[in-house]
């Protein structure tokens, strides 16, 4: 059996929807910020990973090595975004244990908040929703979710109150970190008061759009002793990718109310690691949306299908409740740097360094990265 | 992701996504179907994704449709959207052409009339613009 290997330094940049530094110099402060909270210099690093389309483009791996100072004798990316990132731990698992590398970077920013066009400038990679879906409007991902989310109200008697509850939820969460993105109170009546960005979704269903970097760094068990703080253990990581395209898969997938990839990852992840995604206690999913954050409750098997409304409205996601769900606000209300977040809170809370929103005696934590149809989570334990 | 956005945009008008507008323009719907295994798949591919099959002829439906689900866009996410918000946007589905699913702008309907599973029927363009949209009305 091959050794785990554990994450052994964080770094984020401050909750921002709009920073004055570009997002080269935000991952370069979330680096410097990772390797001190590990003990580490540059010069130990010595493999790079990260997602395979956001971070070669916009802050490349060879950039960065050349800024920190580090030779590379590993570099590898996978799928895209949030899916990437979270999948990354995969490609530095298996990077450390056959003896290619020893200690391994993965980091991913945006500078989405300041940026022309955002996040809705990537559809014009696919050619299909550039002849067929943008002519007609149809052309951004809060859009994508709300027409999973009347269907989902048709077939499952979904309420409006359901994903308030999530939103609410999360936003509570945010003010208790005391620097989350957006802290600003929220009640039911809140909600309902908010403009509707796509029929039925609201603003406070939707992520926020931010300016912001994070990274995390991996090494072997032993190594990790040597480290600063205490290791944190990659227990497993699941990562699937169904056979539909990405310009299919919001719009014709067979059945369109689970979401791709999340079943097969999640049997993956617990054939491949020995543990049960019951045992988690607390996860951090990918919240692009209230509506999807709800989907993988059920698609990971916390619930069962269409019951994770009612699941959340009775408290069971809260701090203090039976599966805390994104307790530093997620991307909804903490900042939108599609999941490297997830991971670094997800660090804090098995440390014990989450201070306000700490989960009382937390073992074990997932991850998730969704970036349709790819999927990725992780599990991380002390 | 400024780089990877330089994809070419002229794909749409790609050999796998001609025969749809070559037909609208004649006053028909199409999608595509496999001649060898009998399939139907959308969007168009290079060749048929359950056989592999490179053979796909257009085949036409009658133009009624269902409701599968629906939206109303009303935030101008795009440059383009400013003018024209709030759109309702459906994805609708065919009797006669299973496995296809098509979004559209459903006009002449309040969001209120809006009902998941409605029949609908399609309101084909006139004129000879090369990607002219199809829309959909309460039938
Ligand atoms: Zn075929």
């Amino acid at each position: 059996m091959l050794q785990e290997i554990a994450i052994v330094g964080i770094g984020e940049t401050p909750p921002a929807r709009r920073s004055d530094k570009d997002v080269r110099a935000l991952t370069v402060d979330a680096v410097m910020a990772a390797l001190e909270d590990a003990g580490l210099k540059a010069g130990d690093i010595d493999g790079i990973v990260s997602d395979g389309v956001v971070m070669p483009t916009s802050v490349p791996h060879e950039w960065l090595a050349a800024q920190l100072g580090i030779d590379r004798y590993f570099d590898a990316s996978m799928s895209y975004a949030g899916a990437g990132t979270i999948g990354a731990p995969l490609l530095a698992q298996m990077a450390i244990q056959t003896g290619l590398c020893r200690t391994v970077l993965c980091y991913f920013g945006v500078d989405w908040g300041t940026r022309p066009g955002g996040p809705y400038a990537f559809h014009d990679l696919y050619p299909a929703k550039i002849a067929f879906e943008k002519p007609y409007g149809f052309n951004a991902q809060p859009t994508y979710f709300a027409l999973f989310a009347h269907r989902y109200m048709h077939d499952y008697g979904l309420k409006l109150e359901h994903l308030a509850a999530i939103a609410i939820n999360q936003r509570e969460n945010s003010r208790r970190t005391g620097r989350g993105q957006n802290m600003k109170p929220m009640t039911l009546d809140d909600y309902f008061k908010a403009p509707v960005v796509a029929d039925p979704l609201r603003y406070p269903d939707c992520c926020l759009i931010s300016d912001g970097a994070g990274a995390f760094i991996m090494t072997s068990k032993e190594r990790a002793r040597d480290c600063r703080k205490r290791p944190i253990y990659v227990k497993g990581v699941g990562f699937a990718s169904e056979r539909i395209s990405a310009d299919d898969a919001f719009t014709q997938r067979a059945n369109l109310m689970t979401l791709p990839s999340v079943g097969a990852a999640k049997a993956h992840l617990e054939r491949t690691c020995g543990l049960k995604l019951a045992d988690m206690d607390f996860v951090e999913l990918y919240d692009c949306f209230t509506v999807s954050c709800l989907m993988q409750l059920e698609d990971l098997g916390f619930c069962g299908k269409g019951e994770a409304g009612e699941f959340v409205q009775a408290g069971h996601t809260r701090l203090g409740g039976k599966l805390p769900v994104n307790t530093h606000g997620g991307l909804l209300s903490y900042s939108y740097r599609l999941a490297v977040e997830h991971v670094t809170e997800a660090v804090r809370q098995l440390r014990g360094e989450a201070g306000a929103v700490q989960v009382k005696d937390a073992e074990l934590g997932l991850v998730t990265g969704l970036s349709v149809p790819d999927f990725a989570a992780l599990v991380l334990g002390r | 992701m400024s780089v990877a956005v330089e994809f070419d945009k002229e794909a749409r008008f790609g050999p796998e996504f001609r025969g749809f507008w070559d037909d609208v323009r004649q006053g028909r719907l199409s999608f595509p179907r496999c001649r060898a295994c009998g399939k139907r798949h959308w969007y168009p591919m290079k060749r048929c994704p359950h056989c592999q099959a490179a053979d796909i002829a257009w085949q036409p439906v009658s133009g009624r449709a269902t409701l599968y689900t629906w939206s109303v866009v009303r935030h101008p996410f795009t440059e383009d959207l400013k003018a024209r918000v709030p759109v309702t946007i459906g994805l609708v589905e065919f009797a006669d052409a299973p496995g296809v699913r098509l979004i559209t702008e459903l006009i002449d309907l309040k969001p209120e009339e809006i009902r998941i599973g409605m029949q609908l029927q399609a309101v084909l363009p006139t004129g000879n613009e090369p990607c002219p949209k199809i829309r959909f009305r309460a039938a």
